[in-house]
């Protein structure tokens, strides 16, 4: 129960992060299914054993065999966050901004490809308050 | 035999560019003579195959799967190898004579095409492999596409044709498999000696469909019937050979081929005899309406093509030997008709029988060839065609099933009709009457080919029992059995002679009435297929682009929503079908459980709430600490170890990106914010209902507990969890390590050589000038650096120790917490947290910090450590002991987890190097050395030394 809990809450509030505009936003919504997916592997392996998976080990040893799988899934997902750390990086420095439905998707680099493609790309979401952080206010000093 | 005849026409094929350029159009000649020798050669074995002993090649292709490349000839492959030489050396010889003496450029290409197209059809038709069937099935396919999209003209009807017969060749290759599967073998003379498990097979009723469809599109029948009066866009030598003679016969051929497989399947005769009836009439009378030669013709063929599915799906054997007779009579005549239509239309210039008439003064001889060819089609005395439709109708008349006796003959009598009225339509309307379009004289080598053919239709029907042998070996070559057919031109005053006696009537009122009966059948316009075909694949591909663009958005919603709904409906529909009462209990929750869920909640509300960076990034951090936690409850030391030192790279990392962007995160609105919390709570339940549902209420898996109880014997490691991830699926591991380094290069790639706003390298000269002071940012003391003292002070001691903790995680990895993942990251931090106190300089003028070389070698030495085994043990990755003097042997994987500790090291290295660089768009001296990251050579070395 504990861990379809665990599960639940992170899945949730990685979902709603992921579907937000910012790409900061967005990469920690990733992090946070990273967490729920992670944790929803080490869970089918049971969660009534839960002593140290060593050899030699006293009681009731986990199963090592999710474990590894998680760990290997734990440090893919921290290759992707870096990933998309570098995309909003980018973002900011080419767009300056890092909202990927910002209304001028004219300079996206998507949006470039795409037209390179002759794709046609559906303007945003038509309800979308403006930015309410342009380039330049608040705390960005530049 | 029929691998060197095959070969040599291919390889006939590969020459005639060069015989063009050395004979010019003539090499159609030469083309003629090779293929006639060939059929000759081929027909010399007449005897022996027509005996009962047919003759076979077989070259080893894919024993694995039991298919291999055998060619095979027995009545129905001569028959068919006959008509492909036969009539290709008419056409090639034809051909010669089409294209202009000066239109070389056209010749090489048709005629090298049209021999490619007779090698791939002479393959098709001697193929005893179903397997092999289909590849030169596809072959003449595509050789279509290419005779009818010529050099540019006619591209929609080609491309019509190839998607057309190209569904039926994935029908045909299903349909080849299942026959392999159900009957234990792809050699379809094998099927034929013994189709009681395909009969017996549940699924034979899918395999006849399948092939049906294959036989459909190929030869024309409704609904696919179309692209065949489509394809009449091409050079008439193409519409002659694989348009009329040979091409479309292929599906014949397959129904010839089958039958002695699939007729027992009940649905085999009523769906063939419905199939190719309604084509026969349909196609008859829409042949009547034409004005244009080569559509009347093509309508002609359509129309042929049912009548002889129809006969074939009699199924009997003299059904069969008389579609075969119907199929080499149809050949002869339609190949002649379709010569003539070119000589008319290059003598006068148009195919339009409104604008014809008279031709017999003009042009004689073509009349002759025409005159023979139409009487024949329309079934008269005392052609071969003549013969072909009285046995038709006799084996319609005796077919088995009681029902297909009068439907299968009404409904050749009402095509007979037709045929009768557009054959006459064609002769009369061509060549008697009124001269209305002058014609130039056609030379004899243009008109030769078409009398040859015209002739043989008379010569073989004045001594037509020669041809007994040849369709009662086919027969009995298809069913087993022989007909014991006795051709004659008159077998006295029998039901078949009245029949045809009717059709004249009609057929000539309907002739004299044709304006009449036009007007009749095109008062409503049935739909053109054309039309139908082109708008469904026009929607499709507005289907596929629509579907596509989902993707091509920027937006996460476009693209995410419908992936979450549908697991969540996945996930609904699992939990409402299965049997929720045998579970079993859920594990127990512990006390303890209840504060990580807290903890958890309080995190999770903050990271989604937090509208400020600052409060985002505690609150992430927050929460993969207590998910560590859930991990050392569950008793995973090294995951909950790891998980930790990836949550603060991470925070690190979010932090050294989060400062060059905005402070607060853009709103995305109220409709977005009520969207994404009911998909967050959709997909928050499904997740926990699938978990609780499908985990935690096992015991140890089998897996887990013999590595818990052998690892150690079998590795030398007590960590089993490290032992899984670098001895027993090292695979997967390696594989994860090319990800990391493959994310490494992809954050290099997209700072550095995105060719918009690159941001550039700094200069290795001059470091102090590499670096833009950027106090502006005031928190964190600009450039990557916090001004602090203590901490530069602190660091410099920490962060060497904090190698050698590194180093030491490594080497104990293998028997304790630990390992390359657990020791590269502590490295990263080391880095990290040196990046914070000396700033970014510092880390870019270490070597040991630099991208692709750090990277690389460590995915050399998995790979190598990798090879190393597949090299001393034949395994790839095997693990091993390395013996050294002194002190206890070490696991091998420890070169291994060596590379895995380069790599996670080299990534976060990349992370640092290039996000960590705080630089204006122009704040940089440009330098050109851009490609310094790159570049292996020495480099200035300064600063306090860095890591290495």
């Amino acid at each position: 129960m504990t861990a379809a809990l665990i599960v639940g809450i992170l899945a949730a509030a990685g979902t709603y992060l992921v579907l937000q505009r910012g790409i900061v936003r967005i990469t920690l919504g990733f992090v946070l299914l990273g967490h729920a997916a992670t944790t929803a592997l080490l869970a089918a392996g049971g969660v009534a054993r839960r002593d140290l998976a060593f050899v030699g080990a006293p009681g009731t040893p986990g199963d090592p065999l999710p474990q590894a799988f998680a760990l290997t899934a734990i440090v893919i997902s921290f290759g992707v966050t870096a990933f998309l750390l570098a995309l909003a990086y980018r973002s900011r420095d080419t767009l300056g901004h890092d909202d990927v439905e910002a209304p001028d998707l004219e300079g996206s680099l998507l949006d470039q490809s795409a037209s390179a493609l002759e794709l046609r790309i559906p303007t945003a979401d038509e309800d979308a308050e403006p930015v309410d952080d342009a380039p330049g206010n608040r705390e960005d000093g530049r | 035999m029929l691998l060197v005849s095959v070969a040599a026409v291919f390889v006939l094929a590969a020459l005639t560019p060069l015989l063009v350029r050395g004979l010019g159009r003539d090499a159609g000649y030469v083309g003629a003579a090779v293929l006639a020798g060939i059929a000759v050669w081929l027909g010399a074995s007449t005897p022996t195959v027509l005996g009962g002993e047919a003759v076979t090649a077989e070259v080893r292709w894919i024993p694995q799967v039991d298919i291999s490349f055998t060619l095979r000839m027995d009545g129905i492959g001569l028959l068919f190898a006959l008509i492909v030489l036969g009539i290709g050396a008419v056409v090639l010889a034809y051909a010669a004579r089409y294209f202009g003496r000066d239109q070389r450029r056209k010749a090489s290409r048709y005629l090298a095409l049209l021999t490619f197209f007779a090698g791939a059809m002479l393959g098709l038709v001697l193929a005893d492999d179903v397997v092999l069937l289909f590849v030169f099935w596809e072959l003449t396919s595509i050789s279509s596409f290419f005779l009818i999209g010529g050099l540019g003209e006619g591209k929609a009807g080609a491309t019509r044709a190839l998607l057309i017969t190209s569904i039926g060749g994935l029908a045909l290759f299903a349909g080849a498999i299942l026959l392999g599967v159900e009957g234990g073998t792809t050699s379809l003379s094998a099927l034929a000696a013994d189709p009681s498990a395909i009969v017996a097979s549940p699924l034979a009723p899918v395999i006849v469909v399948l092939l049906l469809l294959a036989v459909a599109t190929k030869s024309a029948q409704l609904p696919f019937h179309f692209w065949l009066p489509g394809a009449m866009v091409a050079p008439t030598p193409v519409s002659t050979y694989l348009h009329a003679a040979t091409m479309v016969k292929a599906g014949i051929y397959l129904l010839f081929r089958t039958t002695g497989i699939l007729s027992e399947v009940p649905m085999w005769t009523p769906t063939l005899v419905v199939l190719g009836g309604a084509t026969a009439v349909y196609a008859a009378f829409v042949a009547t309406t034409q004005d244009d030669l080569k559509g009347l013709l093509a309508f002609s063929t359509v129309s042929q093509l049912g009548m002889i599915v129809l006969i074939l799906g009699v199924g009997t054997p003299l059904a069969i030997a008389v579609a075969g007779l119907y199929t080499l009579s149809h050949a002869l005549y339609k190949a002649t008709l379709f010569m003539t239509v070119g000589i008319i239309d290059s003598a006068t210039g148009t195919r339009s029988l409104a604008a014809l008439g008279g031709l017999r003064r003009h042009l004689p001889l073509v009349a002759l060839a025409g005159g023979l060819a139409a009487i024949s089609m329309a079934g008269l005395l005392p052609l071969v065609g003549f013969v072909a439709k009285e046995e038709a109708f006799a084996a319609l008349l005796h077919a088995e099933t009681a029902w297909v006796g009068p439907v299968g003959t009404a409904l050749a009598v009402l095509a007979s009709f037709g045929t009768f009225a557009y054959s006459a339509r064609y002769y009369l309307g061509t060549f008697e009457g009124p001269v209305r379009t002058p014609a130039h004289r056609a030379p004899a080598g243009f008109v030769l080919p078409a009398v040859l053919t015209g002739v043989a239709g008379l010569a073989l029907g004045l001594v037509v029992p020669v041809l007994d042998p040849l369709v009662n070996g086919l027969a009995r070559d298809a069913t087993g059995t022989d007909p014991e057919l006795h051709l004659a031109l008159w077998h006295g005053l029998t039901l078949p002679l009245g029949l045809s006696i009717l059709v004249v009537l009609v057929g000539s009122a309907l002739y004299l009435q044709r304006d009449r009966v036009t007007g009749l059948l095109t008062r409503r316009p049935l739909p053109r297929g054309a039309d139908v075909f082109d708008r469904a694949y026009d929607g499709l591909l507005a289907l596929g682009s629509r579907v596509g663009r989902t993707s091509t958005s920027d937006a996460t919603v476009t693209y995410l929503l419908p992936v979450l709904l549908t697991a969540v409906a996945v996930v609904g529909a699992a939990t409402a079908t299965i049997d929720l009462s045998d579970l079993g209990a859920p594990a127990p929750s512990l006390a303890g459980d209840g504060v990580v869920i807290v903890l958890l909640l309080g995190a999770v509300i903050a990271a989604v709430v937090a509208r400020g960076r600052l409060a985002a990034i505690a609150a992430l951090g927050l929460t993969g600490f207590t998910v560590a936690v859930w991990f050392v409850l569950l008793g995973a030391p090294d995951l909950a170890l790891t998980q930790i030192l990836i949550e603060t790279l991470t925070v690190a990392l979010v932090v050294v990106v989060f400062r060059r962007l905005p402070g607060r995160f853009p709103n995305a609105g109220r409709r977005r914010r009520v969207l994404g919390i009911v998909t967050a709570a959709l997909v928050g339940t499904g997740a926990a209902t699938a978990t609780y549902l499908a985990t935690g209420r096992r015991e140890l898996s089998d897996i887990g507990g013999s590595l818990l109880a052998e690892g150690q014997d079998l590795t030398g490691g007590a960590n089993v969890v490290n032992t899984i991830l670098v001895d027993f699926r090292a695979l997967d591991t390696l594989g994860e390590v090319v990800v990391l380094a493959i994310a490494a290069l992809g954050i290099l790639a997209l700072v550095r050589f995105v060719p918009r706003d690159a941001v550039p390298m700094p200069h290795r000269d001059d470091p102090t000038a590499a670096i833009e002071p950027d106090f502006s940012d005031a928190r964190f003391g600009g450039a990557g650096m916090i001004g602090s003292q203590l901490l530069r002070t602190t660091t410099a001691m920490l962060a060497p120790a904090m190698v050698v903790a590194s180093l030491w995680l490594l080497l104990r990895g293998h028997n304790a917490v630990g390992g390359g993942f657990i020791g590269g990251l502590v490295a990263g931090a080391a880095i990290v947290l040196r990046y914070f106190s000396h700033g970014h300089a510092d880390i870019w003028h270490a070597r040991t910090t630099r991208t692709v070389p750090t990277v690389g070698i460590g995915v050399l030495i998995a790979v190598g450590y990798g090879l190393g085994g597949l090299g001393l043990t034949g395994a790839f990755l095997a693990g091993g002991k390395i013996p050294l003097p002194f002190v206890d042997d070490v696991a091998a994987s420890l070169v291994f987890d060596i590379g895995v500790y380069v790599v996670v090291v080299g990534l976060v290295a990349s992370i640092i190097r290039h996000l960590g660089q705080s630089v204006g768009p122009h704040s940089l001296p440009g330098r050109d050395d851009d490609a310094g990251d790159l570049d292996t050579r020495e480099t200035a070395r300064t600063g306090s030394g860095g890591l290495s």
